[in-house]
């Protein structure tokens, strides 16, 4: 370090202190889906013919679910009145939603599963970058599919664990073509855009705080993928599957590769995938 | 040194690599007609939804206890004390009467505004010959993430000025402060780079917090849209200092801005 982070990291730390209940999105739990439940229903937050219109199938999924897991009668009952109250009536969308979610990451765990049998990825011929981002990029989605399937049983919903079935075919499509790290590469790119434009448009959707807090916190991470997948599509176009090291040949970088991770200053929704797309009909 | 046109030999050439981004910066173009339909929105702001006590429990929490800061550190022994910095000593309130979610678009419009100065003069820095050699690869990224880093304040600015309020254009000022003092002591790319880390982290955590804390769903919708790109300019800087550029499976909000840092800003009907 050339400088003193001293005052930067006085900063940081005194946001951290002061926020320390503001622990990572994803781990907030039942309190605030029932506070925000509370909240819409003192001011009237209430969006009445999205109720009327996911009541039935708010209740199934709700009894299926309650059911299903063979929740204690206590706790199941207040729960069940809980979501058939309005507070909750936002509730089963943002179960579509999250069920999309978790289809779309397990497409990705799946995919990039599939790309470290081939020798170019995860074989002796591979680059170690790129192996090392696909094992740990695959891990991460492993982590999202948690992490939302964790959500969606917070809410009373069917856990998904099945891929999308439109991305599913589009893998399915490209697999026989997968002869290179470039065609990898680029199928890992539609993917995580898919992901990350899919979670921009359901945070802003989710009524859920705590399903809007955790894709707001994967959202981030789909996108820094892409950055890092457009850079690498980017080299191997060019011929320079050497530079793909840790750390770069900064030198030996042609300019353009500075800013091919990051071409938009806001990110796009058009690839967003449709919000019940993955949902368990 | 300037930044310099690196003609390298390697395969690929500047004129392959402008043209893959090529269409991406039509992409970029395609984005603004979304934005700017997300800032027409905007006056949902003057609706009563943004009266509404709805749940931002981490920046308002975060606000009373930055407000209260200076007693709970002085009275927390020698640890505490250490932790002191400059957001204990923040001006008087300045975002008084303000609707929170305009006071989280100033923050989030100084934020970017001071990550455009800073850009600026690293890359005055560079030109100086200040900094060493500078790659070419390290011009460009300053120069683009400068760009969106405007094109952010100015999107955070329209929707300020929608609802009757003048932009803000300064940097912030608690944040400024420090790294104006940190980036003179920088002597090469390496320390600009870290130092730029540190400041897309804060902005990256500070519209994850944006997120939960504002109540319009347009601006939701724009907070939204920016945090996946600050989060993209940190995987690159994490890129070209050697650090695994996506260590974490989830953002965190570790580092955000509190609310109260806007308190210094100049919000002002226009």
């Amino acid at each position: 370090m050339d400088y003193d982070e001293q005052g930067l990291g006085e900063l940081i730390e005194q946001s951290e202190d002061i926020q320390s209940d503001a622990m990572r999105a994803s781990r907030e739990q039942f309190g605030e889906i029932v506070e925000l439940g509370q909240e819409a229903r003192a001011h009237g937050d209430i969006d009445h013919d999205q109720s009327l219109a996911f009541a039935e199938q708010r209740s199934r999924l709700m009894r299926q679910s309650l059911v299903g897991v063979g929740a204690a009668a206590g706790l199941g009952a207040a729960i069940l009145a809980l979501s058939e109250s309005a507070a909750f009536a936002g509730s089963p969308t943002d179960i579509q939603i999250l069920q999309t979610a978790a289809s779309i990451e397990n497409i990705a765990v799946a995919t990039y599963g599939v790309a470290l049998t081939l020798p170019f990825i995860g074989g002796a011929s591979a680059n170690g970058v790129v192996k090392a981002f696909v094992t740990t990029t695959r891990k991460q989605h492993i982590e999202h599919a948690a992490a939302f399937n964790s959500a969606i049983k917070t809410l009373g919903g069917k856990p998904q664990t099945k891929p999308d079935p439109v991305l599913l075919q589009v893998v399915d499509k490209a697999k026989p073509t997968l002869t290179s790290a470039a065609k990898v590469v680029a199928l890992a790119i539609t993917l995580e855009t898919g992901a990350a434009e899919t979670y921009v448009k359901d945070a802003a959707a989710l009524k859920s705080v705590d399903a809007k807090n955790l894709t707001a916190s994967i959202m981030g991470v789909e996108a820094q993928h892409v950055s890092i997948l457009l850079a690498v599509q980017a080299l191997l176009a060019g011929g320079a599957a050497a530079d793909i090291a840790l750390p770069p040949p900064l030198a030996a970088l042609p300019a353009a590769a500075g800013s091919v991770g990051f071409p938009n200053a806001f990110y796009s929704t058009t690839a967003a995938r449709p919000a019940t797309e993955g949902a368990i009909s | 040194m300037s930044i310099h046109e690196n003609n390298n030999d390697m395969g690929i050439t500047e004129a392959e690599l402008t043209s893959l981004t090529a269409d991406m910066v039509d992409a970029h173009h395609e984005t603004y007609p979304k934005m700017r339909e997300s800032i027409s929105q905007w006056t949902e702001l003057e609706s009563a939804s943004i009266r509404r006590a709805v749940s931002r429990r981490g920046f308002l929490a975060t606000a009373s206890a930055m407000i209260a800061g200076g007693v709970a550190l002085a009275t927390a022994g020698p640890a505490a004390a250490s932790t002191r910095g400059a957001l204990a000593r923040v001006t008087p309130d300045s975002t008084a009467g303000v609707p929170l979610d305009v006071v989280v678009a100033g923050l989030a419009a100084s934020l970017e505004n001071l990550a455009v100065t800073t850009y600026g003069a690293a890359l005055s820095a560079a030109g100086a010959g200040k900094l060493g050699t500078v790659p070419a690869a390290i011009g460009t990224f300053a120069k683009t993430a400068m760009s969106q880093h405007a094109d952010h304040a100015a999107a955070w600015n329209s929707i300020i000025k929608q609802v009757g309020y003048k932009p803000i254009t300064a940097g912030n000022p608690v944040y400024a402060k420090v790294v104006d003092a940190d980036f003179a002591k920088v002597t090469n790319i390496a320390g600009v780079a870290e130092l730029a880390l540190t400041l897309e982290g804060i902005a990256a955590a500070t519209y994850l917090e944006a997120i939960k804390a504002l109540s319009t769903p347009s601006a939701i919708g724009i907070a939204a849209s920016i945090q996946p790109v600050e989060m993209q300019h940190v995987a690159i800087l994490n890129f070209v200092l050697g650090k695994y550029p996506v260590p974490d499976a989830f953002a965190s909000l570790a580092g955000a801005a509190p609310v109260s840092s806007a308190s210094g800003l100049a919000f002002a009907k226009s």
